[in-house]
């Protein structure tokens, strides 16, 4: 068996991240050691039984920076390594990974919007009195996990991707051991995800019964050569399907919401976004980059079935987020209808070809970008004195008036969300509605999608509505979380939306040249 | 290239900028720099009038802004747009000066919201390309929504969400409706624009334009409003503050006829004539209805919003006559009804500060109190009637006269459009008598008879700030009514090369297979088999 060096460069970020999950792991477990050591004398809240494992607050602050500092170089490695990659594709690890632009752009958004995640982290763990230190280490590992996933050019990497990412995600999602709601989130989302890996490992193996291969690009080759069996269709169906559960989509969505609204407010952010983009980059792969050909089959082509998907995403996210009064929950239904908008996107892909997959990219981009904003800022507005999180949209009334900041951030991103102009969320879908609109068969789906706009602008609105329109409740029951890092993080977050609305060339240009 | 457009347009977005900077506190800080700003754009404004061509586009600029999509940063001004953004630029600081003592709260906020909502709109008017419209259509919503919404009346909240949905219906279609224009002329010419200009070339089928017309028509007809699109407006009217008020009816609803004339009546010749004759109708009995409405009602605000209903419908009739006495009329009723109107809820916010409240019943007799107020009233009533030598009457009469004359083609080759533009006019006539009925009966109930409420007796006349509110606004009332040739010399060059594009477009005919561009239909004709099936 020969092993290429060259490999190792061009897996260089996700190595990188690889061995930096590890050491924050040690940093983690060293600090644990030395900090009980040292201060077991310290008082500790009588209250909870657990407190003898728990170091002090704050011991472990510089996890966080030297999180973000990780991320960083991931992220300038990712940048370095764009530049100098040759124009052809290259496949390494004997043809397991892809390394090409679209992954590497997929790969940056992922790490930028998980950066923003673990800046508002510890301020969020320290107000509900969970910090811990593998929270970070976690992260870092479910990264891993989507970078395998966006780099994937085999059906086992896929796997590989999608389970090391969800894994440390089930972790994330119950880390708040205290909140019943978290343990509920967590165990829904495995049980879920237990089941989904049986979808996809099943799917993976009826291709590979028809076709005798796992790598994409034979599958590819394959079935544009020797057309496809019955049971070939069956296989890429039950993949899709396991991907539409991960993402998100109705009818598979049962899961999102109980699991957005339960998990810690970063850790939700991170899913949001994160997992997201990186399904979806998983998602055009498999779809686009190796099924072309059964795209525009009439009733079994994949765009048939997807832009039935989009519909149904579309209007049952956001029906259901009118209703809610919760802001988190609202946010997670949300999540479903953006859902759709992008399944819009990888319609288009099928229909008008790779001039779509830009504009798709770019929602992604925009969309993870805002998600991220606007989970900081339910992070930032904190938690009443018995720790519950304040999230009722009744505990948001009047917040213009006192956190102007925090309300006048979230409006940027609530804009963003509903596409309003000048946001990244406007340029998102008028950018995706342009190229969808190349074929004159998606206008039905593009109308379905901007009538489903008009109604999310009411949701949206509504928050704003509270922020400023409505006067806060009597007794001053929140406790914003005051930490420095966090409200940088936000309002760096929401100005790159900002840019990204008012001068989208840049990222529209990246997006436009990312090819496979 | 001169810079004098998106300097007149980015000037209150940096005194906005300026107030985000200076500490919350300073009150009347914030209140100087929002005058000082609005008055230097006035001035800057100005400039525009000098050495105008009124039928061709000047000061254009034309800057990249997102390269790979064609979208260019294209302002330009017309004799069409340049009176409606003077009209802008020299209500804003009226508008600042009337909420001196009127808005209290959150001052600073305010300034901020008006001034960019000011950008938005001199945006809007000056926007040759149709990303660039779209996007300052959109920001004008935002802080509009804020203005109702935190500054308004007890049914503020339902006002400003009912405002901003009823705005995306409209502006959602319109948006689908450019990228499909914009992917429609990216088939033909195989390059990416959303230049007004080159849009313009692009010939469509007929069902494509009348869809087309459509969903730009609703965003404009929404705006304007026509009936029976209105009922937004009632709400928001009431419910905003003064000085929302007076920025809605002067200048936002001019959006809709301004879009009309700008977009949707020349990119599309063939929907209109055949859509032309409903909306003609639509409008007439929106003139009816709205007067009537206006009658019944006994808030003063109420009562002049649906007044606005009405007089906007003799705009949408004057456009859709689409000749250049009655589209004259039109524009020049759009000027007329900014002044007028806005003089109008200027005065009543000035009676709503002494008396908090609106009800016509609740006043009486104000004239023996308020001498100098009541004479204001009675102009600002007067120039709303259509009294000759005030501001209402030269828009009417020519819209009326335009109509009257209306051939049954707009021009030779159009089918018949309007057997009955008389009738249509004799209706619209009897809008111009309600008219006077339900102001003169406003202006009788609430200043004239007996001072027979305790509490208006001890009524101030106006100060001397109120005072220097209005008389600019009374002055443009008189000058609209005498002068009208200051504004018809620019309007009327504009109109008559509008409606030269219009017959221009109108004659190339329909695109019967696929679309083409105006001027090389042999050169489509050959490009065409490859064209709409390839990939962009």
């Amino acid at each position: 068996m020969t092993f290429d060096t060259n490999d190792l460069v061009l897996s260089l970020p996700l190595l990188f991240l690889t061995v930096a999950g590890i050491v924050l792991l040690m940093l983690d477990a060293f600090s644990r050691v030395v900090l009980v050591g040292r201060d077991h004398h310290l008082k500790l809240p009588a209250e909870t039984s657990e407190a003898v494992a728990v170091p002090p607050p704050g011991s472990r602050n510089y996890l966080m920076p030297v999180t973000v500092l990780f991320l960083l170089a991931t992220l300038a490695i990712i940048v370095w390594q764009a530049g100098s990659l040759p124009e052809s594709t290259v496949l390494i690890y004997r043809g397991m990974l892809q390394v090409d632009r679209f992954g590497l752009l997929v790969a940056g958004v992922c790490v930028v919007a998980a950066t923003f995640g673990v800046i508002s982290a510890p301020s969020y763990m320290r107000a509900h009195r969970m910090e811990f230190g593998e929270f970070y280490a976690l992260v870092v590992f479910s990264l891993c996990g989507m970078i395998i996933l966006i780099q994937a050019a085999d059906l086992v990497t896929v796997f590989l991707g999608i389970e090391t990412m969800s894994l440390g995600a089930y972790v994330l999602t119950g880390s708040w051991r205290r909140s019943p709601r978290s343990s509920e989130a967590a165990m829904k989302y495995f049980l879920v995800g237990a089941f989904v890996s049986g979808l996809l490992v099943y799917g993976i193996a009826l291709i590979y019964g028809v076709t005798e291969t796992t790598s994409l690009h034979d599958i590819k080759r394959i079935a544009m050569s020797r057309g496809t069996a019955p049971l070939f269709y069956i296989g890429w169906m039950l993949l899709v399907v396991s991907f539409a559960f991960k993402l998100g989509v109705v009818p598979f969505h049962m899961w999102a919401p109980d699991t957005y609204e339960g998990a810690p407010t970063p850790v939700t952010g991170f899913m949001m976004s994160c997992i997201k983009v990186a399904g979806f980059a998983g998602l055009i792969r498999l779809l686009q980059g190796t099924l072309p050909m059964l795209a525009r089959d009439p009733f079994t082509g994949w765009t048939f079935v997807l832009s039935w998907l989009a519909v149904l995403s579309m209007s049952v996210g956001n029906l259901a987020a009118l209703k809610q009064d919760n802001v988190k929950r609202m946010l997670a239904y949300s999540s479903i209808s953006h859902a759709g908008y992008l399944l819009v996107g990888v319609v288009a892909l099928g229909t008008v070809g790779d001039a779509a997959r830009g504009p798709l990219l770019f929602y992604l981009a925009s969309y993870a970008l805002t998600v991220v904003a606007a989970m900081g800022v339910v992070s930032w507005v904190g938690c009443d004195e018995r720790g519950e999180e304040r999230v009722r949209l009744s505990d948001w009334a009047g917040l213009g008036k006192r956190e102007p900041m925090a309300a006048l951030l979230m409006t940027v991103s609530l804009l963003s969300l509903g596409g309003f102009p000048p946001t990244a969320g406007f340029f998102g879908k008028f950018y995706l509605f342009q190229s969808a609109l190349g074929d004159d068969k998606l206008l039905w789906l593009i109308l379905i999608a901007i009538a489903n706009s008009l109604v999310s602008v009411y949701y949206y609105l509504r928050v704003i509505t509270a922020m400023y329109f409505r006067e806060p409740a009597p007794h001053p029951a929140t406790t914003p979380m005051q930490s420095s890092a966090m409200k940088l993080g936000v309002l760096v977050a929401t100005l790159l939306v900002l840019a990204m609305g008012l001068c989208p060339s840049w990222l529209s240009s990246l997006c436009a040249a990312a090819k496979f | 290239m001169s810079m004098i457009l998106p300097i007149v347009t980015f000037l209150p977005l940096v005194g906005a900028l300026l107030c985000l900077a200076l500490p919350r506190e300073e009150e009347q800080l914030h209140r100087s720099v929002g005058i000082g700003t609005a008055l230097v754009t006035f001035f800057a404004s100005l400039f525009l009038l000098s050495g105008l061509e009124p039928a061709k586009m000047n000061h254009v600029v034309d800057l990249a802004w997102v390269e790979s999509l064609g979208i260019r940063f294209q302002l330009g001004v017309d004799g069409i747009s340049v009176w409606l953004v003077l009209l802008t630029t020299f209500l804003l600081p009226i508008v600042f000066l009337s909420t001196w003592s009127a808005i209290t709260d959150k001052v600073r906020e305010f300034v901020v919201a008006t001034l960019i909502l000011e950008t938005g709109m001199l945006g809007a008017f000056l926007a040759l390309d149709l990303f660039v419209f779209y996007v300052f259509w959109e920001v004008m919503l935002v802080p509009m929504y804020f203005i109702i919404g935190i500054w308004g009346g007890t049914e503020r909240l339902k006002a400003a969400i009912k405002f901003v949905i009823y705005t995306m219906v409209g502006s959602l279609l319109m948006l689908v409706a450019i990228l499909y224009l914009v992917v429609k002329a990216h088939q033909v010419t195989g390059q990416w624009s959303f230049a007004l200009s080159t849009i313009q070339k692009l010939v469509l089928s007929k069902p494509e334009q009348i869809y087309l017309f459509l969903a730009f028509a609703l965003a404009f007809c929404i705006k304007v409003p026509l009936f029976p699109l209105h009922t937004w407006l009632p709400l928001a009217h009431v419910e905003a503050p003064t000085a929302g008020s007076v920025i809605l009816a002067s200048v936002l609803l001019k959006f809709g006829p301004y879009g009309l004339i700008r977009f949707a009546i020349p990119l599309f010749p063939h929907a209109v004539e055949t859509v032309a004759p409903w909306l003609a109708i639509l409008a007439v009995i929106g003139v009816v209805y709205g007067s009537c409405v206006a009658y019944a009602q006994d808030d003063v605000k109420k009562l002049i919003a649906y007044s606005s209903v009405a007089h906007m419908g003799f705009v949408v009739l004057g456009l859709a006559m689409m000749n250049s006495r009655s589209v004259n009329g039109a524009l020049y009723q759009c000027l007329a009804h900014g002044i007028s109107t806005g003089g109008l809820f200027l005065c009543v916010g000035v009676l709503y500060e002494r008396r908090h409240t609106r009800k016509m019943a609740e006043f009486g007799g104000l004239w023996q109190r308020m001498p100098v107020f009541a004479a204001t009233l009675l102009i600002f009533t007067m120039a709303s009637i259509g009294l000759p030598g005030l501001s209402g009457f030269v828009g009417e009469f020519l819209v009326i006269l335009g109509t009257f004359s209306a051939k049954e083609r707009a021009f030779e080759g159009m089918p018949a459009m309007f057997e009955s533009a008389r009738l249509l006019s004799a209706f619209a006539a009897t809008g111009v008598v309600l008219g006077a009925v339900y102001m003169l009966w406003l202006f009788q109930r609430v200043m004239l008879g007996p001072l027979s409420n305790p509490q208006n007796r001890k009524l101030q006349d106006m100060t001397a700030r109120e005072t220097v509110v209005m008389l600019p606004m009374l002055a443009m009332a008189f000058w609209l009514g005498i002068f009208p040739n200051t504004f018809l010399q620019h309007i009327d060059p504009a109109v008559t090369q509008t409606l030269t594009a219009f017959k221009e477009k109108y004659s190339a005919g329909v695109a019967e297979s696929g679309p083409r561009m105006l001027g090389d239909s042999v050169k489509a004709k050959v490009e065409e088999p490859a064209a709409p099936g390839g990939n962009p």
